[in-house]
């Protein structure tokens, strides 16, 4: 634009590139035809610059991680978006909570597929973030240097859990309230030790929590509002802020684990450009006065792909296809919503959601130990895990360690017929009061179910740290039962429960209607 | 990289294919907006433009009610004019109330928050109340009409009877029958519609305007059709037009049910007896949760009610409640009933005059004479003509119009039986704060049931309450031998009365169970023990007083 034209000239070209200007001020590297344009593209981004400006293909492989850890995000991305939508027209009052959801589904235009793809991504969730979990384990994802991201890893666990639990109790109808009537009674549960020992007068932890949680004796208003406040606000902020530092310390970590000859397994880069050769000095940008390197120093980029697009595309396919499914399901199958909460009228089974029916199943036998103690020994367990094996033996390969595939195999075949065979027994002659009516609670509450399957598993799992002299392989052993233990219990409090938590071989076969 | 691009592809657009079905299926393609677009359609040309599709509900928050009934059925939402005859579109048929008043649930039951077909139909699982079936639709009056004033089943039918035979029909029309059809100006004259005249204040005189314009009239139909009619069967055509409100299926099973003897074991608003359930609600019971495994057909409430009066064993595993031999007239006329028994809250404001008078006034929806209280409370089990039942399966409930029972027992004996029941027994205790019935009610029953017995009673009885002083012992021998095999070993009852039973002992004087056992009771089991027989013992004066001393034995040990 030539200075010397007359201001108005100046002024009408000004206008006519103004569109071309605006968009090349908005994105100021220009469009990403370079690898220092990629890499700017990433870190001069705002929304995109938490990741790394270079991916090591093998985190990229679809067979690492399956995109569990990005599909968990999705889904939570999904429920925040539908969960707003939602918030416009729910009311948080016993009175009004009913009729509301009502009128989402029948009134609202696209309410009933907004309704349920909230639920639906609820459920994926916990479904991803299990398998995730599972995922980052096999492949030893959580040694050195990140034991602590597993732990904010078991913390996203626990909130994810309390976000769908305390969601389960807005719709405020008959399997809401009384899903939400057991789960406070767990929450209660205490008292089964504290009264034993007759402590409960002046310590009841028990009581104190159910309070805590119900904000009165019975569910009832106070816990409606307690729970939606938990539900939209005070969870919500909690998983934001253990993500950040959850992705955070993933970047600092230096990206996703891969074992050390990636490389190698990885073999010739193909369809993609060449990549450079040298080890940076120092990284992007370090200030010339910190002292230390980071991850990337020193280690070469000889595996690394530009993240964008390599890693962008992987990402949006893994939110993509999360969102196809979710709403997959939401078209076709609609959200429970069952009669209007009546407390006179109790649910026969009232059973808690799915995840926990597990637990359900365990304080069915004792009430303490399933809802509290057997919960507390798997979390705090699982979150000692890197702390227990620090070997370095067989990370970032699925199965790693002593023992492989194999071992997880036969873990899995042990861990089921544990579980199978302590439940065959308690269902088929009952558990100690059978033979025992005047049992003391102290002696129900040392031995039962759960407290044998876990005493099962761990017998096993020291057995297994013996004989392949490998902390790993105790760990692989001991989460394979877990699994699938889990699985098994949650299948049996699911299927087999009916009526007075009678077992039954098919929901047919319940009494009554 | 690749294969991620087309699953990001095919994934986002399957996404956005997903999202604009549900958004087609949902706005543009339900179920409503079809409906209404149709109705549009059969509108007349003119109407058309005017006629918007949206939403329609009626809302009354007072009632909790958001009925959107009226977004498919769009005849019947205020203001328009419908389409006479047609299944979905046709106006709302004419009744009483003005359908915008109260929203559709009130009456109808259902589900009214909903849009879909089935879900507001209530047919659905977890909707405890589903929509009364349409040849019952009347059956929704009773969930504020809930003490709707019926008279005496017989006075009604005579009621009904007469006016047929005095031909009222001739000029008026009555609950969709009758009335004259003559063109205006051709001479003729049409007398108002009386289906509802027993609601509405009317012209208590109107008799005697009618016998006036029959004085007036040389000819015509005043002078041929109307005719003066005789004081009793004017009393019965004023009680049957009086109950005469716009909904006489209902009035004709309420009726029935109180002519059954049905509130003798069930209560209902706290007036009853306590042997079967409580059945104040019973209409507004969850299908879902009832018991349907020997019930054929559809699974609905009424088909549930019909079932168990026709065979309430097998309906209800172990039920008290006998089978009654009931016609199927009489099946759809009490089901008919039960579905009325229904009692939603809702504010006193728009409780109806029979409710506030009987909950205010403490006034009754059934008639309070004898014949009526009986049919009511009693008739079931002691018989219409208080002969007492003999049901397969229980113990004999006793003939009361007995006359030779009714020769020795006073009427203070009845009134304390019918007060205080039997304790342990069938027969409830109706005084007020237990079967809620009022002393003159009581006293009225007294009356009728003498009167079922031709209206024996017992003479002046010159010895005292308690004279009786034999051997107990004797007593207790003699019993053992000629009377525990009916009544009990220890008194119990079995075929015969619990004669170990507190209140009898109470009430009953030494001459009244001497005499029983004396002369027996013609036409019931109880033999005369004084008479000759082949196959017992005569029992002399001084057995039998030993007897009634063994059981005033009892009377101590069944305080």
């Amino acid at each position: 634009m030539s200075a010397s034209a007359p201001a108005l000239t100046r002024f009408g070209r000004n206008l006519v590139a103004a569109p071309r200007r605006f968009v090349e001020t908005m994105f100021r590297s220009g469009a990403p035809t370079s690898d220092r344009k990629r890499a700017t593209f990433v870190f001069g981004n705002v929304f995109l610059h938490l990741h790394p400006a270079r991916t090591h293909r093998w985190s990229l492989r679809w067979a690492t991680t399956w995109g569990l850890g990005i599909a968990s995000f999705a889904a939570l991305g999904l429920t925040l978006v539908t969960g707003v939508l939602l918030m416009f027209y729910y009311k948080p009052y016993p009175d009004a909570a009913y009729d509301s959801i009502k009128d989402i589904h029948f009134v609202v235009p696209t309410g009933r597929f907004i309704r349920n793809i909230h639920r639906w991504a609820g459920n994926v969730m916990v479904v991803t973030v299990i398998l995730h979990m599972a995922r980052a384990f096999y492949t030893a994802a959580y040694r050195r240097p990140r034991e602590f991201n597993w732990v904010v890893g078991m913390l996203l666990l626990v909130v994810t859990l309390g976000l769908a639990f305390t969601g389960y109790l807005l719709p405020w109808d008959q399997l809401a309230y009384w899903a939400i009537t057991i789960g406070a009674n767990i929450a209660q549960s205490p008292r089964e030790v504290t009264d034993a020992l007759a402590m409960t007068g002046w310590f009841d932890p028990g009581g104190f929590q159910k309070l805590l949680l119900l904000g009165a004796d019975t569910v009832g208003a106070e816990a409606l509002i307690r729970f939606y406040l938990l539900h939209v606000m005070i969870l919500p902020l909690g998983i934001a802020l253990l993500l950040a530092v959850h992705f955070w310390r993933i970047r600092k970590d230096g990206g996703l684990t891969r074992p050390d000859d990636a490389e190698q397994r990885l073999g010739p880069t193909r369809g993609v450009y060449p990549v450079f050769r040298e080890a940076p000095q120092r990284t992007y940008q370090l200030a010339a006065l910190v002292r230390g390197k980071t991850a990337a120093v020193g280690r070469g980029p000889e595996g690394t792909v530009p993240a964008m697009p390599h890693l962008l595309y992987a990402e949006l396919a893994v939110l993509m296809v999360t969102t196809f499914v979710c709403l997959l399901l939401a078209l076709f199958l609609d959200a429970p919503l069952k009669e209007l909460a009546n407390a006179a009228v109790p649910e026969n089974p009232a059973k808690a959601p799915w995840y926990f029916l597990g637990l359900q199943e365990l304080v069915a036998f004792s009430a303490f130990m399933g809802g509290i103690g057997i919960p507390s020994i798997v979390v705090i367990g699982l979150a000692l895990i890197p702390y227990l094996d620090r070997e370095t033996d067989g990370t970032g390969v699925w199965f790693g360690g002593p023992g492989g595939g194999r071992l997880v195999l036969t873990s899995a075949a042990f861990g089921l017929a544990a579980v199978l065979g302590v439940e065959a027994i308690a269902i088929r002659f009952g558990w100690i009061r059978e033979w025992w009516p005047h049992a003391p609670q102290l002696l129900i509450t040392a031995i039962n179910p759960g407290t044998v399957l876990t005493a099962i598993y761990g017998a096993y799992s020291i057995y297994l740290v013996r004989r392949y002299d490998s902390t790993r392989a105790g760990a692989l052993g001991l989460f394979t039962c877990f699994l699938a233990g889990f699985l098994v219990l949650t299948v049996i409090g699911t299927h087999f429960r009916g009526p007075n938590w009678e077992f039954f071989w098919s929901p047919a076969q319940w009494p009554g209607h | 990289m690749r294969a991620n691009k087309h699953l990001l592809l095919w994934t986002s657009l399957g996404t956005l294919l997903f999202l604009g079905w549900a958004a087609y299926t949902e706005n543009v393609q339900n179920e409503w907006r079809q409906l209404q677009r149709a109705y549009r359609s059969a509108l007349p040309p003119e109407q058309r433009e005017a006629f918007r599709i949206e939403l329609r509900q009626i809302v009354v928050p007072a009632l909790h009610v958001s009925d959107r009934c009226v977004s498919c059925h769009v005849g019947m939402a205020p203001g328009e004019a419908g389409l006479r005859g047609h299944r979905t579109f046709a106006p709302h048929p004419d009744v009483v109330h003005d359908p915008s008043g109260f929203g559709c649930t009130v009456c109808h039951g259902g589900q009214g928050r909903a849009t879909v077909k089935g879900d507001a139909h209530g047919t659905v699982p977890h909707w405890p109340e589903p929509q009364i079936p349409r040849r019952y639709a009347h059956a929704g009056c009773g969930s504020c009409h809930t003490h709707l004033e019926v008279p005496n089943l017989a006075i009604l039918g005579h009621g009904r009877d007469l006016v047929e035979r005095y031909d009222c029909l001739a000029c008026h029309s009555l609950d969709g029958r009758g009335g004259t059809l003559r063109p205006a100006g051709t001479g003729g004259m049409a007398g108002p519609d009386l289906s509802r005249v027993g609601a509405t204040a009317h012209d208590r005189g109107w008799y005697g305007k009618h016998l006036a314009q029959r004085e007036a009239a040389q000819v015509g139909p005043w002078r041929d059709s109307f005719a003066p009619v005789p004081e009793p069967d004017l009393a019965a055509i004023v009680e049957f037009l009086d109950s005469r409100v716009g909904a006489p299926g209902l009035v004709e099973a309420k009726a029935l049910f109180h002519s059954l003897g049905c509130r003798g074991c069930h209560s209902i608003g706290g007036v009853g007896g306590d042997d079967g359930p409580d059945l104040t609600r019973v209409g507004q019971r969850d299908p879902g949760q009832l018991d349907f495994s020997s019930v054929p057909g559809e699974r609905s409430l009424a088909g549930w009610f019909a079932e168990h009066f026709r065979a309430p064993a097998k309906v209800v595993p172990g039920s008290a409640m006998p089978a009654l031999g009931l016609s199927d007239a009489q099946i759809e006329q009490l089901t008919f009933h039960l579905l009325s028994l229904r009692r939603p809250e809702f504010p006193e404001a728009f409780w109806p005059r029979d409710r506030i008078r009987a909950v205010r006034f403490d006034e009754r929806e059934f008639a309070v004479d004898g014949a009526t209280l009986y049919g009511t409370f009693c008739a079931a089990c002691h018989g219409p003509q208080g002969q007492g039942i003999r049901y397969a399966g229980m113990s004999v409930f006793p003939a009361i119009g007995n006359p030779d029972f009714l020769a020795l027992a006073s009427d203070e004996f009845l009134r304390q039986t019918i007060h205080s029941g039997r304790p342990g027994r069938r027969m409830p205790a109706w005084g007020e704060k237990t079967g809620g019935l009022r002393p003159s009610e009581i006293e009225t029953l007294v009356g009728f049931v003498r009167g079922l017995g031709g209206g024996a009673a017992p003479g002046p009885d010159p010895r005292p309450g308690r004279w009786a002083a034999g051997e107990p012992e004797l007593g207790a021998r003699l019993y053992a031998a000629n009377c525990a095999s009916c009544h009990g070993e220890r008194g119990q009852g079995n075929e015969g009365p619990a004669l170990a039973n507190r209140v009898l002992l109470a009430s009953a004087t030494d001459t009244y169970l001497a005499e029983t056992v004396r002369r027996g009771r013609r036409g019931t089991t109880m033999p005369a023990f004084s008479a000759p027989s082949p196959v017992r013992g005569m029992l002399s004066e001084a057995e039998i007083e030993s007897i009634v001393t063994h059981l005033r034995g009892w009377q101590e040990s069944s305080r």
